[in-house]
């Protein structure tokens, strides 16, 4: 069974990684190598373990094009960052293949030991979500 | 179509369909209401309109569907931020992925080792494996352990949001841990046979529902486990004790001992499978405190009468059970069996050493006991004393009458 593992961040978590301070403190270098580093070790203990799938981090919100919302004498809209700075949007995710609920959950879980910053700490989440493969899992 | 056998396919597919559920799903608690809502609607839609061509698909469907409704009102009651799991990392988080979707029958196992996990207590164990393993509803459980609905309702429930609170994740548990896990298992099954066997109360002496369930799980466990000696000698100890049950009660429902049943009326099939089940499972290893206890019910059922019963091997099978269990219940018989090889007066000498044991000291069968041995050595006046005393010890209406029998004959 498939499931996705999301996680978000606002223009501003993606300023204050980068090390500008705008509404958020800036991460040190520090802070951001360490995170690093926890990434790396837990993407490849998914690869050993078989059961990633792949997974991205999304650059940052300001570099969105909205697609559609209407068309405009017959042409759809295109908006360009359509966030406020401070909206959670999706920032990257995991697919990982396990066998249960439950394990990806788990797997979710260990991503709350990331070392980051004790402000982002404290509202950083994950969501879990199953993926429908097919239209049948759909209809479940 | 005969309800029989809807009947029979549904209860087989209920671990299966509950099982795939919480794997994708999680959430066993109202995984297992869902499930129970699907069998519901299939046991009244499949007479009719006839089984699916895929009945576990159709199950699956009905309970996932069921499942997302029951998810969407609970969670608009309650805000979700106050009642999830504590996710805590097991040791071993680099559990190697399985490349072969999960069997069916590893899903039974697990559910059943989830139901019988040791936080819970053996009450909600009983309760749980016989409604989430057993396909039973709550009305039936509630039936067959002579309690309200309502209180069965409450034992289930509590149990379930125990097992959800603790965040028990749908696996097997872990290679160490698993032997104690499948003992665990096995006590819960020979619990519901027990109680459907010699009912603890109650007007009848049987409740024979309860002992075919634990017979028909035992036989489950038994097929997916196949090579565990111990599955194979509690199934058998289940057929051997089982097929002694036409005989153990008069046409008025009295209780006859076993020296005075009519063996003609023995179950000789399940007889039959039980010797062969534990011929098999004997030599393969080691011998645990169930295929000890099949072994001794194997010798008493071959027995063609009472008195051509084989006491000394008996009494040798007591003796290495003794060694493995500390269980007063064994040491009472292990007296019984001295008593036949040796005399009663060795068995009553035992019973003045087992009546230290605040286990059994008021427990009636202790009485019972000794009052057979008593009246075996002739003092008629003390039997007859022992008799009353066990009958004031057992809630059971059928041993109180049969007791009390006893004790009258000897006056």
């Amino acid at each position: 069974m498939k499931y996705m593992i999301l996680t978000y961040a606002s223009q501003q978590d993606y300023d204050g990684m980068a090390g500008k301070a705008t509404g958020q403190q800036a991460w040190s270098a520090e802070d951001f190598a360490a995170m690093g580093a926890f990434m790396e070790r837990f993407n490849k203990d998914l690869e050993e373990s078989g059961e990633l799938v792949e997974t991205r981090g999304l650059g940052a919100p300001v570099h969105t094009r909205r697609v559609g919302g209407g068309l405009d004498k017959g042409v759809p809209v295109v908006t360009d960052g359509p966030y406020a700075e401070t909206q959670e949007v999706l920032a990257g995710y995991w697919i990982v293949e396990c066998d249960s609920f439950d394990r990806a959950t788990e797997i979710a879980a260990r991503l709350g030991h990331t070392p980051v910053p004790g402000h982002v700490a404290a509202r950083s989440f994950a969501d879990v979500r199953p993926i429908a493969e097919s239209r049948a899992e759909l209809e479940l | 179509m005969p309800d029989t056998e809807v009947e029979d396919l549904l209860r087989q597919l209920a671990p299966q369909v509950l099982g795939a559920v919480i794997r994708r799903y999680g959430q066993f608690d109202i995984a297992e209401d869902a499930t129970q809502e699907a069998l519901m609607a299939a046991a009244v839609q499949w007479p009719n309109d006839g089984i699916p061509d895929n009945p576990r698909g159709w199950l699956i469907t009905v309970t996932s569907r069921r499942l997302t409704d029951l998810l969407r009102s609970d969670q608009a009651r309650r805000r979700r931020e106050d009642t999830v799991a504590r996710w805590t990392l097991s040791g071993e988080w680099r559990v190697p992925a399985a490349d072969l979707p999960p069997a069916d029958a590893d899903d039974t196992l697990i559910l059943l080792f989830m139901c019988c996990h040791p936080a819970l207590s053996p009450a909600s164990q009983i309760a749980l494996t016989l409604r989430a393993v057993g396909g039973l509803t709550t009305a039936e459980i509630a039936r067959a352990f002579l309690v309200p609905e309502p209180t069965m309702t409450r034992r289930i429930s509590r149990a379930k949001q125990h097992i959800k609170s603790s965040g028990i994740p749908f696996r097997m548990p872990p290679v160490a841990e698993r032997a104690a896990r499948l003992g665990a298992v096995l006590h819960v099954l020979y619990l519901i046979f027990n109680e459907g066997y010699a009912s603890t109360s109650g007007p009848t002496l049987q409740r024979t529902e309860l002992a075919a369930e634990a017979i028909r799980l035992a036989r489950m466990v038994h097929r997916l486990l196949p090579d565990d000696s111990e599955v194979a000698g509690l199934l058998a100890l289940m057929l051997l004790t089982d097929a002694r049950r036409p005989a153990r009660t008069g046409p008025g429902g009295e209780l006859i001992p076993m020296a005075e049943q009519d063996r003609s009326l023995w179950n000789a099939e399940y007889i039959a499978a039980g010797v062969a089940l534990i011929t098999g499972a004997l030599p393969r290893g080691a011998t645990g405190p169930y295929q000890l206890q099949a072994a001794i019910a194997a010798i008493h059922d071959e027995a063609p009468t009472a008195e051509a019963t084989d006491w000394p091997q008996i009494l040798a099978l007591y003796e290495l059970l003794m060694r493995i269990s500390d269980n007063p219940v064994v040491a009472l018989n292990h007296a019984v069996a001295v008593a036949m090889v040796h005399g009663a007066r060795a068995g009553l000498d035992l019973l003045e050493e087992i009546k230290a044991d605040e286990r059994i000291a008021e427990d009636h069968r202790l009485h019972a006991v000794r009052a057979h041995l008593l009246e075996m050595t002739g003092d008629r006046p003390a039997a007859r004393d022992s008799y009353q005393a066990a009958a004031q010890r057992t809630t059971s209406l059928p041993q109180q009458r049969y007791l009390h029998a006893r004790a009258a004959r000897l006056c």
